[in-house]
């Protein structure tokens, strides 16, 4: 088969996502601010109208055919051109799992609403007491006729406030090993007996809820695989969400854009020294996000080649996490002086009350998030040293 | 089972290194006394020598074996396992850069001319000068701590100035003086001084010259970066031998999360090392130049990767990581040295910050 021509796919895509993608929500991600659905759904649907959907799917399902390196290239043009990374949970994460595990009602039923971006999804993983240890979680579902009544709590649940549907892991039996009797399920978030509060998080933005759920009637043929089966299913999911940092594009452009911070933020001689130490930092995370992307284009290869993945996600997820921490950092100290100390106006709340820029400070907490949560760093050394010592 | 590294190039040239660095270990272990130690690392040039390495990837019609890239980078690879302390990034990849189109290449190629390269940025001591040629052509002036083959017989020396040049020496030339010290990997390393000594060719001049050693440093800088790939590899798998072997408080130290976490990490830096290097390895023997910039960011990881490695590693051996024959120790002072061959982590960040 003729290897495509990268250059000029390149220039096709380009003029493609700067043809398409509206000024409106360019200027959101340009600008750093906070990605919701209003701005991700929409260009979900421009891009499933092209026939660009979902690039990581088999072509049968709605995919684009593309190899690993038109893989890249794609991401890193959307990066470039400030356009939105795609919305993670119905494409990278249950996407995957209902190709690979659903029934053909399922694929029917789900799939087309995640491809054009009508359908919301958010996770139900966590629960109060259930976090790293998260096969010790507790909400129930129990058979009555063709539906599982699910009574429990859910929390961190990210999205959930602007979601239709959340995939979540229940228990659906007791079991000697906690790892089993757990089942995963599709929920419709307007059901009955469901009740959303959000958490308020320390970055001032609102992503993350609490998910109650009382006496909610889920239909069985909302069950993905086989009951109990959950945590293979489970497992499978997450494996794809800590690959999410294998697209290293946007990273790159948010290193850029610190980098033209700091050049404005300390312009002029008398700053020079800080300037200088503040830039070289970022050089470092550079070198680490350049080491980073070759094993990101791995990655992206293996799944192709439907190869193992083996410490691959760890790997990545653990050094793009603390790299992109240390970006923050670098952004904090260079207007940190000047905006932590205003982080919150006491009157006068609404969308320009806050002095511009200050999008870094939140920014600089909300990184902080990136080495808990998707498995935390230590989880993912857990993995990574039971592989290593091979026990 | 227990890690096992794989080799960023493997095949037959990296088996044959990998088996010969591990004799040359063994051999040179025992040995105590420095000039011992510089004897055992003569004789082992002699075979290096006879296996026809120093040519490995000159042109057959220069007298080498005509191999490429790639080739090179297996033998570095596999002698990079072992911490061989022999200077084969140098005397197989930047020596040959700059004899180029000179007729001692092939001596050098045959690993008969044994030769040491003072490029730009080499140290000198407080109160001496870099090398500077006088108006009658004539040498003044220091490097130190240049690493070279054993008992060098020439010098290749780039001098700054008006017309800055690459010039040729003879390391027995009136005027020459080196002095042979260890480093801390336990290299040869010379203090090379000048005094009146007369060169006896130029090999380029000018533009040409700064840009063959530009070109030269920066083979070397990716040459040590596999090298560091590879010692990085090893020195894992040995640290986690030594872990799951070592009995404390009743149990195997690898049962304690604080080192097993020490340990993935090192495994992460290693992983970002190793992508960071494919992707200029590949750049390199794919593109017409040299890519400078993917090797330089290479190179400023392999310092600052390299430190946490070693360190972490000598850490997790307690007291046996003060020793100085174990296998792991070795490497772990191979990879702390690596830092500063062929342009150091500073001089790297410098230079991609000017860009
Ligand atoms: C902003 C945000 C968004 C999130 N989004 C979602 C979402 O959409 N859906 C969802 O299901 N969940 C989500 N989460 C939850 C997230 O996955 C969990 O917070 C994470 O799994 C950690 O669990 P925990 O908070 O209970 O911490 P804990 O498990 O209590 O951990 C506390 C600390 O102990 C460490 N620790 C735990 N176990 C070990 C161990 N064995 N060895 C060493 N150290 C250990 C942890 O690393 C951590 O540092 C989100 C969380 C946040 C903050």
């Amino acid at each position: 088969m003729a290897e495509p021509d990268y250059d000029a796919f390149r220039e096709e895509v380009r003029r493609f996502a700067l043809a398409h993608c509206p000024p409106e929500i360019r200027e959101v991600v340009a600008s750093y601010r906070k990605l919701s659905r209003k701005i991700w759904a929409p260009w979900q649907r421009i891009l499933h109208a092209h026939g660009w959907g979902a690039p990581s799917w088999p072509k049968e399902y709605g995919g684009t055919g593309w190899d690993a390196r038109q893989r890249v290239i794609f991401d890193e043009v959307m990066a470039e051109c400030d356009c939105p990374p795609q919305y993670h949970h119905g494409l990278r994460h249950l996407g995957p799992v209902i190709i690979e595990f659903g029934t053909e009602e399922q694929k029917q039923r789900f799939l087309p609403g995640i491809l054009d971006g009508s359908d919301w999804w958010c996770q139900g993983y966590s629960e109060p007491g259930a976090g790293s240890d998260l096969a010790s979680l507790r909400t129930a579902a129990r058979r009555e006729g063709d539906h599982y009544i699910v009574d429990g709590q859910k929390t961190w649940t990210s999205h959930a406030h602007e979601a239709d549907w959340m995939y979540t892991l229940v228990r659906t039996s007791k079991e000697e090993k906690k790892q089993q009797g757990i089942s995963l399920l599709l929920v419709k978030l307007d059901s009955p007996g469901i009740t959303i509060r959000p958490i308020r998080t320390i970055d001032g933005w609102h992503h993350v809820n609490e998910v109650f759920l009382d006496n909610v009637r889920v239909p069985v043929e909302n069950r993905i695989g086989e009951e109990g089966k959950g945590w293979t299913y489970g497992k499978f999911l997450l494996e794809r969400e800590r690959l999410g940092g294998a697209n290293i594009a946007p990273h790159r452009m948010a290193l850029e854009r610190v980098r033209d911070l700091v050049r404005t933020e300390l312009a002029g001689p008398a700053r020079e020294e800080e300037r200088g130490l503040l830039l070289h930092r970022l050089l470092e995370a550079e070198a680490e996000l350049l080491g980073a992307a070759e094993l990101g284009r791995e990655s992206v290869q293996a799944v192709m080649d439907g190869k193992p993945l083996g410490l691959l996600p760890s790997v990545v997820k653990l050094s793009t996490s603390v790299t992109m921490q240390s970006i923050s950092q670098v952004a904090l100290d260079a207007v940190g002086s000047r905006l932590a100390s205003r982080f919150r106006r006491v009157e006068g709340e609404g969308p320009n009350a806050n002095p511009p820029g200050l999008e870094w400070v939140q920014n600089y907490m909300y990184a902080r998030v990136r080495t808990i949560y998707g498995g935390s760093s230590e989880v993912q050394k857990n993995v990574i040293a039971r592989q290593l010592f091979g026990n | 089972m227990p890690f096992a590294a794989t080799p960023l190039v493997a095949g037959e040239t990296y088996e044959t290194a990998l088996r010969f660095g591990e004799e040359a270990a063994a051999e040179l272990a025992p040995l105590a006394e420095p000039s011992a130690q510089a004897a055992c690392l003569r004789a082992q040039w002699d075979r290096i020598a006879a296996l026809g390495w120093p040519g490995i990837a000159v042109a057959e019609e220069e007298g080498g074996a005509g191999g490429d890239l790639a080739e090179l980078a297996a033998l570095l690879c596999g002698a990079g396992r072992t911490g061989l302390a022999l200077p084969l990034a140098t005397a197989c990849g930047v020596v040959p850069a700059l004899l180029s189109g000179h007729p001692l290449l092939a001596d050098a190629a045959s690993g008969s001319a044994r030769i040491a390269a003072i490029l730009p940025g080499a140290t000198q001591d407080p109160g001496e000068e870099a090398l500077r040629r006088q108006p009658n052509g004539a040498l003044h002036g220091a490097a130190v701590g240049i690493e070279a083959p054993p008992a060098p017989t020439h010098v290749v020396a780039f001098v700054e100035g008006d017309a800055p040049a690459l010039l040729l020496l003879r390391a027995d030339a009136p005027g020459m003086e080196l002095v042979a010290s260890l480093r801390v990997d336990g290299r040869l390393a010379y203090d090379i001084r000048c005094r009146g000594a007369v060169p006896e060719a130029v090999l380029a001049e000018g533009d040409e010259a700064r840009r063959r050693v530009e070109t030269a440093r920066d083979l070397g800088a990716l040459l040590a970066c596999v090298e560091g790939v590879s010692a990085m590899g090893a020195l894992i798998e040995q640290t986690v031998a030594y872990l799951n072997q070592r009995v404390q408080f009743g149990a195997p130290l690898a049962t304690q999360q604080a080192l097993r976490h020490r340990v993935a990490d090192m495994y992460v830096e290693y992983e970002n090392l190793r992508g960071i290097t494919a992707a200029a390895l590949r750049a390199a023997t794919t593109e017409d130049v040299l890519p400078w910039r993917a090797i330089a960011f290479a190179k400023l990881r392999l310092g600052i990767a390299g430190r946490e490695v070693a360190e972490s590693a000598i850490q997790c051996h307690g007291g046996m990581g003060m020793t100085e024959e174990l296998p792991a120790i070795r490497l772990c002072k191979r990879l702390l040295m690596a830092e500063f061959e062929h342009g150091g982590r500073v001089f790297q960040a410098r230079r991609l910050l000017a860009a």
